[in-house]
Order: C-alpha cells, then structure tokens, then sequence
C-alpha cells in the first residue's frame, strides 16, 4: 500500500516536474543567457590571477561558501568519531597480508601523497585543488590502513591538524577583514603572473590549507571505521 | 562598528580552536566556549541599535554583490542575533553541570557549531550559502541528538537525519531552480528577478523550498521527527532545539514568502496547515506520560501558533508571532532544562514518578510553573502580551476564515493548559513519593532563572521590545531590493 | 536542438529521474543502508542538475590555460563550484549516516525499520 501512494505521488511528481523544466531548454549560446556566472567569468582572470575560473569562484567569490563546506566535513569526521569510540581492544587479525602486499602499499603512499600534493598546488592553474588533493592524500592513508594490520596512527595529530587548518582558512580571512579592502578573505598577496604556480595571491594559501584539513578529516574517518567493532 | 561576520567566525574558530587545544585542556575547553558565547552576545548587542537605524550589508571577499556572497543585517538578523546567542549562553551555562563524561570537547565543539549554523543562516544575504549553514545546522543538531549514544537517541537521530537529508534535496534543487531560471543566488537580487519567471515555475520552486526547510521547521505533515529527536537528546539540546533551531527555519520561510518571493498568496495556505500543526501537536501532547514527550509535542502546537500568526500578511501579525518566538524561547528553555534535572534527580521520564518532587527541588518547581504560565499566556507573563497581539491581529484581519482559526488557537491552549495544569498537580502534590532527591545545582538554576528574568520583566519593557520586533516585522513585509541594500 | 533528444533534455528528466527513484527507495525500503543508498541517488540527481544550470552547448571548461581562449567559448563556471559544495556536503552526511547506523546495529540488532520502534512511519 505504502507502495502505491509513494509510487502515485512520485509520478505526479516526475510529470510535474517534467513538464515545466522539459520545456525549458538550456540556451545554446551564452548569447541569449545573462547570470551572475558568465559576469564573474568576464572579470575573475583580472581580479584573482586565477587561470582557473572555477577555482577563483570557490575560493574567492564564493569562499565563505567552501568555509562553510570545509566546516561540514569537520562536523561529520566529529561526529563519526563521536558514535565509533575506539573500544581500545586491538582488532583480531582477520588475514595476514602478504609481503608484497604490504611492501607495495608502503612503497605506493609517497607517491601518492607527491600527487596529491601536486593536484593541491596546481589547483589555480588546472582542475583539481584542495578537496580532489586531500582526498588522493587520504587515499594513500587509506592504503596503508587497509593492508597493514597495525599503523602507527596519531589520532591527536590528525585532530590537531584539522584545528590548526581550520583556524589558519578564518585567520587568512582575517588578515583580509583588518587589511585595506577591510573585508573577510579579501585577497591582500599580489596577483603574480598570471599562469604560473605562484601566482592568484591567497588562493593557493586557502587550497593548501583546504587539503591538509581535508586529508585529516577523512584520514581520521577512515581510521575511525576501521578501528571500531 | 562591530562587523557581524564576527557572529559567524568567532564560534567557528572557537570549535576549531578546541579541536586543536583538546588533547592538553581536556574538559577546561568548555571555558573556551563560554567565551566564545560572551562574545557572540556583545557583538549581538552592540549591533542592535546600529541596525534598527539603517541594515548593514557586509561583503565577502572584497568582491560586490551579485558576483560574491554578502551577509545582510537587517533588524530580523539582528533580533534573531541576539535570541540565539543569549539562549546560547544560558543553555552553555547550564551545560557545564549537565553534560558530564570525559570527551565533553566534542559536545562543546558541535554546540558552537549549531550556533555557528543558526547565525549563519539569518545573517547571509545569498540563498546558495543559506543552504550551506542549514546543513551545519541540521548535521550539528542530528549529531547532538544521538549524542548520548543511548538506543532511543540513535533512533532519533537516524530518523532525523534521514528526513532531514530529503529536506535538503529539496532546498537544492529550489536552489538549483533559482539558479537556472534567474541567474543569480543573491537574496536582494533575487527578489528582483522573481517577478520576471513564469508563475508556475515561481510556485514551484516555493514549493520546493518550504518543503524542504519545513522539515526542519516541523510544519505538520513532515514533523514526524521531531517528537523522538526533541525528546531523546540531551535536555540543554532539546532546549536548544526547540528554543531557536525550529524558529530559525521558520523564519527563513517567512523572510522567503515575505520579502524575496513576494507570494502572499499561499498564505492562506499556510495559515490552514499552522493551525493543523497546532491542533495535532497539542492533542498528541495531551496523551503523553514523558515529561519530554509532552514538551516536545508542545513545540509543535507552538510552531504551529508562530506559524499562524506570521502568515497573517500583516505587520501585526508578524511582530505578535515574534513576540511569541520570544516567549516560546524563553519558556520552553526553562521547561526542558528543568525537565533535564528533573530526570537526572528522578531516573525517571514518566510524569508520575515526580508525585511531590517540589517539596525537594522547590526552586527547579517553581522556575517549571514560571514557565507553563508563560507559556499558557496568564497574565501579567510575556506570553499573554504575545498571546493577545496573535488573538488582536488575526480578528483584526476581519475575514470569517481568521475568526474561525482563532477559535481553534483557544481550543488549543484549552488542551495546553489541561495537560500542563496537570504536571503542575503532580508536581505539587502532597503525599509525595520521592525521596532523597536533591536540588539541581546552583549553575544551572541561575541560567533558569536569567529566562525567567525574560519572562517576568517582559512587560516591563514591552514597548522597547515591540519597538524591536516591529521594526523586523516591517522589514519582512517589505520586499527587498537590490538598490536599498546597496 | 535539431535532433529530438537534446542533451538538455536528456539532463533535466535524467536529474529528476534520479531524484524520484532516490525518493522512491528512501519510502518504500524497509533497510536502513538502502535508505541511506536513496538518499544517495537523490542527492546525485539534484547534482546533476545544479550542474547542468551552467551548462552552454559546445563550449569548454572555464580555464584560461593557454592564451587566445575566449569567455565566450566558456561554460559557466558557478554551478561548478556549487556542485563541489554539494558533493562534499553528500559525502559528510552520508558518512556520518552510516557511522550512525553502524552504532545502531550494535544496539538493536538488526536494520529492519520495521522492527526498531523509533523508526516506524
């Protein structure tokens, strides 16, 4: 029964929906299209030195934005680390890897991290950034958490490094707010030249930041999953 | 001039703050949260009078609106500043004896957070940022619930969540509607360009959107959640949560219908499910034996009242229910932090189990009656000012719908007053059968007793505070336009 | 738009697709990972069409990587950035979900919502 009534009201729904936006097209030229998006995306190489517009959007025009999402992935590593408490008691071995298992996976983590390194600092000038970089960064964690039976893990350190992150993203918008634009995350480095790795003023800063914060947490995450029951 | 995005980082940067300092401070983390709040609450202050003379628009970035987010202080933002951070700190204050165990960071942590998330979403001017600190909100709050780790708790909790994520599918794709259809996410900005979009896409996304933030604002048919999350959290959260978290969303909505969608017309509408909200939350209140379950049900009869009151389509209307918000946060803080040691004391969440407990706990009795005649609207207590503004504007709307609602709002307090009136008997009776029950300790009974300050001395001040609430009543009737906020 | 299914047309009912078979399982299941799963689904499909409000047919991602690209030839780049808060924010809440039920198991035994009194709707 319940069924039915779902079934019913999701297909008024569908037909709903699919009425009023199946007509409406998505236009075929920026032409004939006007949004706050294709403004920014005239002016943002000039105003942030960002080669990548998409980047100069989340970390400057829309920055208290990725505070924010930066905040949500904070919120949900505590709260996973509120429910999974670590019982204390070590895990049974459940299999007992290989050695080339576990000498390959150590041997891949550098490499992995050397990449998730570069994608964060090439986050202005190429797809990537702080969040694809922290996770690659956290998959080599991932790794070495999934092969080895016991890991020298510091659990103070990663949430000391998430604290010391997210206080480092608000004090860089501070410096903005006391500095002479007198507003939060104003961007107060020089541009640079435009193109290059050092170059769009505090955008790469935010990015490095974003990524170690975003290593931490879901290095934190996964290791909180795994050591629980 | 105090800059209000200090309402926003001050305890974002505080919970972060603790994040860090955990491992060497321990449970003292707990002062770093109160001075957190200290601050939040003069910032709010300071800001009060700056804004009822002219609203403060605060850029992001450096870069101008549309392009970038801004926050917009208007008197709403403001009022509303300074319910959550003064509750906030009350509520902390109360904490400090409440919440015990060794990791009491994270419960201070997330605390900072709901705040964090409650400023946020009445201070941005930008409807894609609004969404991000509901999800702070929401997942601080579905976290706290479940805080306990106790089984009721986590029930609650995965219920809430699991609602609670359907409502913000809906808030995005209203997010994402907005986008397409007016190219922009700037609030002021947005409503300018909404007359422009086809009526029925208009109604659409409206629909979208209260949908979603109604789950979170418990309107009736998506308040399912609320009853467990409410009554199983831990009692400083429930007062929390039904003392500002609901009436944050709702005033979201408001402000959407108000003043950037200008669709007065669904009013009616939403006037007709208050009052259902009202009647179901009372009724289902009536049958309950938890102290917390009975006050939980008695926030959604409440909402329910706010709700009526504010789709009015007046200014009056909309100044008596934030009157009522101001009335309902203070009363009910009180009666779930009473209600908090109450079953600390007890071990008990069955009303009968506290037959004479106010022969033991006097004051924690006597701050409880405090509240349930607030709440109720007895006078010379705030809510019968707020009550009689509600009863004052819906007859003097004249319509024949408005009358028969407000019979029913009677009806509703009728029932309110049958079951609190009831608790009140037990609490007071005679051949009491607890003993050995302590009274709750003195932290705590004096953030209590700085609510019923509120109460008691409301009509003290009551022009001042109808000066304020005015002033957020014609802000929210207006329609915002780009060129008075720039 | 000369072809019957433009790619348009192939996102919106694609997006609401998603969006009501996410609502779908999130109503009708009775398992509290399955749930978790819709909610998934929906969450995909509002993404998709958050991105696709960007989206300028024949044109390129929105980096100035060599010299000579014009603005014109570029998508929009703000529902980019909206869909990477999205996604992260999806990514928390389901996480935190899961944590959360993993917890509930160990009490209650089971993930049927039909046999956990809280949860009965």
């Amino acid at each position: 029964m319940r069924k039915v009534i779902s079934f019913l009201l999701l297909a008024g729904f569908v037909f709903y929906f699919a009425t009023l936006t199946g007509g409406l097209l998505i236009p075929d030229s920026s032409a004939d299209r006007s949004s706050v998006g294709l403004d920014i995306l005239s002016r943002s190489a000039d105003e942030t030195g960002s080669a990548n517009a998409v980047t100069s959007v989340v970390v400057l025009y829309r920055g208290f934005d990725t505070l924010g999402e930066v905040t949500v992935l904070f919120l949900a590593a505590l709260g996973i680390s509120v429910f999974m408490k670590s019982t204390g008691e070590k895990r049974k071995k459940v299999l007992d890897q290989s050695f080339i298992l576990k000498t390959g996976s150590r041997l891949l983590f550098p490499l992995m991290f050397l990449f998730g390194m570069y994608i964060i600092a090439h986050g202005h000038l190429s797809p990537g950034g702080g969040f694809p970089g922290g996770v690659i960064i956290a998959t080599g964690f991932f790794v070495i958490l999934l092969t080895s039976e016991s890991v020298n893990f510091n659990k103070t350190l990663m949430s000391v490094l998430e604290g010391l992150a997210g206080l480092s993203f608000i004090g860089l918008g501070v410096v903005g707010l006391l500095g002479p634009g007198n507003s939060f995350l104003q961007n107060f480095l020089p541009l640079g030249t435009f193109n290059t790795v050092f170059s769009a003023g505090i955008i790469p800063l935010i990015y490095a930041v974003v990524g170690i914060k975003v290593g931490a947490e879901l290095s934190s995450v996964v290791y909180a999953m795994k050591e629980s029951k | 001039m105090v800059n209000p995005i200090l309402l926003i980082i001050v305890p974002l940067g505080t919970a972060f703050l603790i994040s860090l300092t955990a491992s060497f401070l321990k449970n003292s983390t707990k002062y770093l949260a109160l001075l957190a709040m200290i601050a939040n609450v003069w910032v709010s202050i300071k800001l009060l009078p700056e804004v009822m003379q002219h609203s403060i628009n605060v850029v992001i970035a450096g870069v101008k609106p549309p392009l970038g987010i801004n926050l917009f202080v208007g008197p709403s933002g403001a009022v509303f500043s300074i319910l959550i951070s003064a509750a906030g700190l009350l509520i902390l204050l109360y904490s400090f004896k409440y919440i015990e165990g060794d990791s009491q960071h994270k419960y201070y942590t997330l605390f900072l957070l709901l705040i964090t998330g409650s400023h946020g979403m009445v201070l941005t001017g930008d409807v894609f940022n609004l969404f991000v600190f509901f999800e702070i909100l929401a997942i601080s709050s579905y976290i706290l619930v479940g805080y306990e780790g106790k089984r009721n708790g986590l029930e609650a909790a995965v219920k809430y969540l699991i609602l609670g994520s359907i409502g913000s599918v809906l808030i995005l794709v209203a997010v994402a509607l907005i986008y397409q259809e007016a190219g922009t996410l700037n609030m002021a900005d947005l409503a300018d360009k909404f007359g422009m979009i086809d009526p029925s896409k208009r109604l659409m996304i409206l629909v979208f959107f209260i949908t979603g933030m109604g789950v979170e604002a418990a309107v009736f048919p998506l308040n399912s959640w609320l009853p467990d999350a409410h009554s199983s959290a831990p009692s400083s959260i429930s007062a929390m949560l039904s003392g500002f978290v609901i009436e944050v969303a709702l005033i979201v909505i408001v402000k959407f219908v108000y003043s950037i969608f200008a669709m007065t017309e669904i009013l009616g509408f939403l006037s007709l499910v208050a009052v259902i909200t009202l009647l179901v939350g009372e009724f289902a209140a009536f049958k309950q034996a938890n102290i917390k379950r009975v006050l939980a049900y008695s926030s959604i009869g409440q909402i329910g009242l706010i709700l009526f009151a504010m789709s009015l389509n007046s200014t009056g209307g909309i100044n008596a229910g934030l009157m009522q918000i101001v009335n309902h946060t203070a009363s009910k803080s009180i009666l779930f932090l009473v209600a908090g040691f109450l079953i600390v004391r007890t071990g008990s969440y069955q009303i009968s189990d506290y037959r004479g407990i106010a022969k033991k706990m006097p004051v924690s009795a006597f701050f409880f009656v405090i509240g349930v005649l607030s709440l109720l609207g007895v006078p010379p207590f705030f809510g019968f000012f707020s009550k009689l503004a509600i009863i004052i504007a819906a007859l003097h709307t004249g319509s024949i719908f408005n009358t028969v609602m407000v019979f029913l709002v009677l009806l509703g307090t009728v029932i309110e007053s049958i079951y609190f009136l009831r608790i009140i008997q037990v609490m007071y009776n005679r051949d009491g059968i607890v003993d050995s029950v302590k009274e709750a300790p003195f932290l705590p009974l004096l953030a209590i007793a700085a609510f019923a300050v509120v109460i008691l001395a409301g009509f003290l001040v009551l022009p001042q505070i109808t000066g304020y609430t005015g002033g957020v009543a014609s802000e929210i009737v207006r329609k915002m336009q780009m060129a008075q906020v720039f | 738009m000369n072809g019957v299914l433009s790619i348009s047309t192939v996102l919106n009912f694609g997006s609401a697709g998603l969006i009501v078979l996410g609502l779908y399982i999130v109503f009708t299941q009775k398992n509290l990972i399955k749930m978790v799963i819709g909610i998934d689904i929906a969450e995909t499909g509002v993404n998709v069409l958050l991105v696709s409000t960007g989206y300028i047919k024949g044109n390129t991602a929105p980096i100035f990587s060599k010299a000579g690209l014009q603005v014109s030839s570029m998508v929009d780049p703000v529902p980019q950035a909206l869909v990477l808060t999205s996604i992260v924010i999806g990514f928390g809440v389901s996480a935190l979900a899961l944590a959360m039920i993993i917890k509930l198991y160990e009490k209650t035994g089971t993930l049927d919502t039909s046999k956990i009194r809280g949860l009965k709707w």
